[in-house]
């Protein structure tokens, strides 16, 4: 078993009309065996960017911590919200410094950039940059995920709707892995403001 | 934790600034010794072997299974390149740019670990502006690029793993370099890289002619990178191309030819209504709403003055 | 890409010292390589080929190094550890000219790539042949084989095909050749290898440096003097 899949997990981005979405499970488990099931892996960056950090949980939270340090420096320094483009590369260079010696995460990253219009991104535990215009998925259950998102996704969106897709997608998905599930969260971003949603999911 | 301890602010004035930083690597080598027992196995030994021979415990980073290739032509330079990206057998992006900037009349080809390539060639390219305002030289020099990039990667041995086709033209004409991950380096009239290099490499030595026109070594490139691009498992997608001439021009072709288009094939098939997600479909335990808060200025804020200089 | 460069390891088996130790993926000059002393110069002679356990990388390499205006080297073993030490070398004979103000002696050259070669002996897989022309000696040659020595000969051997052509050279060499002598002996004994080391092939590329300057030339693929004599 990959050291990536040790706590397991299942984490989605998705471009809407001008919204964006990201979900993920709730689990956290030491191999197959699950020990919480509240277990936070989206992180809030600012008001229209979010990252999801799938991988090493031990990680996950280093990660988060790391990054929230360096995006309020960044604020402190430059008077200004970090843009999504900004962001990605900002991770990924911190991944990339730690080319022989990784974090064991696959992050998610989605946002609107300073045109509203949706960023996604994801990257390899190195920092390997991949721009989407449709999804990204990370995690665990990664070929459902896909697999779900090549199906369902259908371009422009609006909010609810991609809300719906984005859990449809999620929940089918971890329902055939057993390392993530226990409900989940998802994330829709709009220029607006961002809706949260707890989804109701199996609990086993 | 020294990424909290920045120098800028004062807190460690001894803290690494740049470089591969090696935190992790005495836990990471820890982490990967520690024997995982499957609770499905019921062999005893099963875990004991886990760790020693089973190499699915190391996280696989995306590598660019690849056809990229290089073609000198009577003007210039002709770089080709596909657009996969796999990890292991999953296509991670299906049209990544595999073509990097080095500088204004040098392009770089790279197959490989993909965070490898992107970055190495990221940073040459710094190097390369720099050493251009620092000289005050108009042009790179193709040379100087192909040095900098083999010192780089024989420093660390190939553990950088990045297989790269340089071409570029300056003041001595075209120049094409193929550079191995070891540090190695060719000068050569045509080159191919990556899992595709065989493939592409039988159109290359079939039909390659000396000081070609730029429309025959063109249609040339694209046919290798196609041959990649059908031939080769680890390449697939569309095919990238960049023209770099003796003149200065430069023609990038982002996806210049696309055999695989899906869109059309999608659109014929009749989407099952099950698939329009209706509102209300997800079971919902909890539901909120932050409005934005207006804290901290966007970017269309900031207005720009030009530097006093 | 990974499959093609975690090449297969039994393409590595039952090669010279050379070749035997180099990484997984790492290009090798697999090589024939020689030179020969003769009155007023020596020949350089190399093979073209550089591969990847069995795939022919480069077809018409250059494995004959300039290190000074009449001293050059043959590689053989790892492409990229000859070429960086070609170059350290390249670099402080350079360096050296201009503090001593006349020609560097080809002595001083193999010494220097002996230096390196032995100092990282556990970092390095490189068989060097260097030589050249200088004031004081006139033609010499001096082998530096894997590990770090530094042996002056009147003719040297190197790479994987060499085994092959130890008892041609042998049987045909002979003291104070001239240079079409020398040259035709080096073409002979390389095309021989060529024909029977797998790792070695291409063409023939000869370099004669003497006084007067350096004087390059190769044998293209389909000339090449191999077989018994009018063949």
């Amino acid at each position: 078993m990959s050291i990536l899949e040790y706590n397991g997990a299942a984490i989605i981005g998705m471009a809407g009309k001008d919204c964006v979405g990201i979900a993920s499970d709730n689990r956290l488990g030491i191999q197959y065996q699950t020990v919480a099931m509240d277990f936070k892996k989206i992180f809030k960056m600012n008001d229209r960017l979010f990252v999801g950090l799938a991988g090493l949980a031990t990680d996950v939270q280093t990660l988060d911590q790391l990054l929230r340090f360096r995006m309020s420096l960044y604020e402190l320094r430059e008077e200004r919200e970090m843009t999504p483009r900004v962001f990605t590369n900002l991770l990924s260079n911190m991944l990339y410094e730690k080319r022989f010696g990784p974090y064991f995460c696959e992050p998610i990253i989605a946002g609107l950039d300073e045109k509203g219009a949706p960023h996604l991104a994801t990257m390899d535990l190195i920092g390997a940059q991949a721009l989407a215009k449709d999804f990204v998925v990370a995690g665990t259950c990664e070929g459902n995920l896909y697999g779900m998102c090549e199906t369902l996704w259908k371009p422009d969106m609006d909010k609810e709707v991609l809300f719906e897709t984005l859990a449809q997608a999620l929940l089918a998905s971890v329902d055939r892995d057993a390392l993530s599930g226990w409900g989940g969260v998802v994330h829709i971003i709009t220029k607006e403001g961002v809706i949260s949603r707890e989804l109701k999911g199996r609990q086993d | 934790m020294s990424e909290l301890t920045n120098p800028a602010i004062g807190a460690d004035p001894n803290a690494p600034s740049g470089g591969f930083s090696f935190d992790n690597v005495h836990r990471n080598a820890l982490l990967l010794q520690r024997q995982f027992p499957s609770p499905h196995s019921s062999d005893p030994n099963a875990s004991a072997n886990a760790n020693s021979g089973d190499r699915s415990i190391l996280p696989l980073a995306t590598k660019t299974g690849t056809t990229i290739v290089g073609v000198v032509y009577k003007d210039g330079i002709v770089l080709g390149a596909d657009t996969r990206s796999t990890n292991d057998t999953t296509v991670a992006d299906k049209n990544c740019e595999k073509i990097h900037y080095i500088a204004p009349n040098i392009y770089c080809c790279g197959a490989g670990t993909a965070a490898d390539t992107e970055k190495t060639t990221e940073l040459i390219s710094s190097q390369m502006e720099l050493l251009r305002l620092n000289t005050g030289d108009g042009q790179s020099r193709v040379v100087t690029a192909c040095t900098l990039l083999k010192r780089m990667l024989f420093r660390y041995q190939g553990y950088v793993s990045a297989a790269l086709v340089l071409g570029g033209c300056d003041l001595d004409g075209p120049h094409l370099y193929q550079i191995y991950p070891h540090g190695s380096t060719g000068k050569l009239p045509f080159t191919t890289m990556g899992s595709g290099s065989l493939a592409a490499m039988a159109i290359f030595e079939s039909d390659y002619r000396d000081d070609m026109d730029e429309v025959d070594a063109l249609r040339l490139v694209q046919r290798a990178i196609l041959a990649g691009i059908f031939n080769d498992l680890g390449s697939g997608s569309n095919v990238d191309t960049c023209v770099i001439r003796v003149d200065g021009t430069v023609t990038m072709g982002r996806n210049e030819i696309r055999p695989n288009e899906v869109g059309p094939l999608r659109d014929m098939v009749r989407r099952s209504d099950v698939l329009n997600m209706r509102e209300g479909t997800t079971a919902v335990l909890r539901s909120s709403f932050v409005g934005r808060s207006g804290v901290g200025v966007s970017m269309a804020d900031v207005t720009v003055t030009a530097m006093e200089t | 890409m990974s499959h093609q460069y975690t090449a297969d390891y039994d393409a590595y088996a039952g090669k010279s010292a050379e070749t035997r130790h180099l990484k997984p993926g790492e290009l090798s000059t697999g090589t024939t390589i020689m030179a020969v002393q003769f009155d007023g110069g020596v020949v350089l002679c190399a093979d073209s080929r550089v591969s990847t356990g069995s795939y022919v990388a480069n077809r018409a390499s250059d494995k004959i190094a300039q290190l000074h205006d009449h001293i050059w080297c043959c590689r053989s073993g790892s492409a990229a550890d000859t070429q960086a030490l070609t170059d350290y070398v390249r670099h402080f004979l350079s360096q050296l000219a201009v503090e001593t103000g006349r020609l560097p002696e080809v002595k001083v050259a193999a010494h220097l790539m002996r230096r390196l070669c032995y100092q990282n002996k556990d970092n390095l897989m490189a068989g060097v042949i260097v030589g050249g022309w200088d004031p004081v000696c006139g033609g010499t040659v001096y082998n530096i084989p894997v590990g770090g020595a530094c042996i002056p000969m009147p003719f040297a051997l190197g790479g994987s095909g060499s085994t092959y052509i130890y008892g041609l050279v042998d049987a045909e060499y002979r003291e104070n050749m001239t240079k079409d002598e020398a040259l035709a002996l080096v073409r002979k004994a390389v095309a021989h290898a060529m024909a029977r080391d797998g790792s070695s092939g291409g063409i023939i590329r000869t370099l004669v440096a003497t006084e007067e300057g350096n004087v390059r030339d190769y044998v293209s693929g389909n000339m090449l003097p191999y077989g018994p004599a009018g063949w």
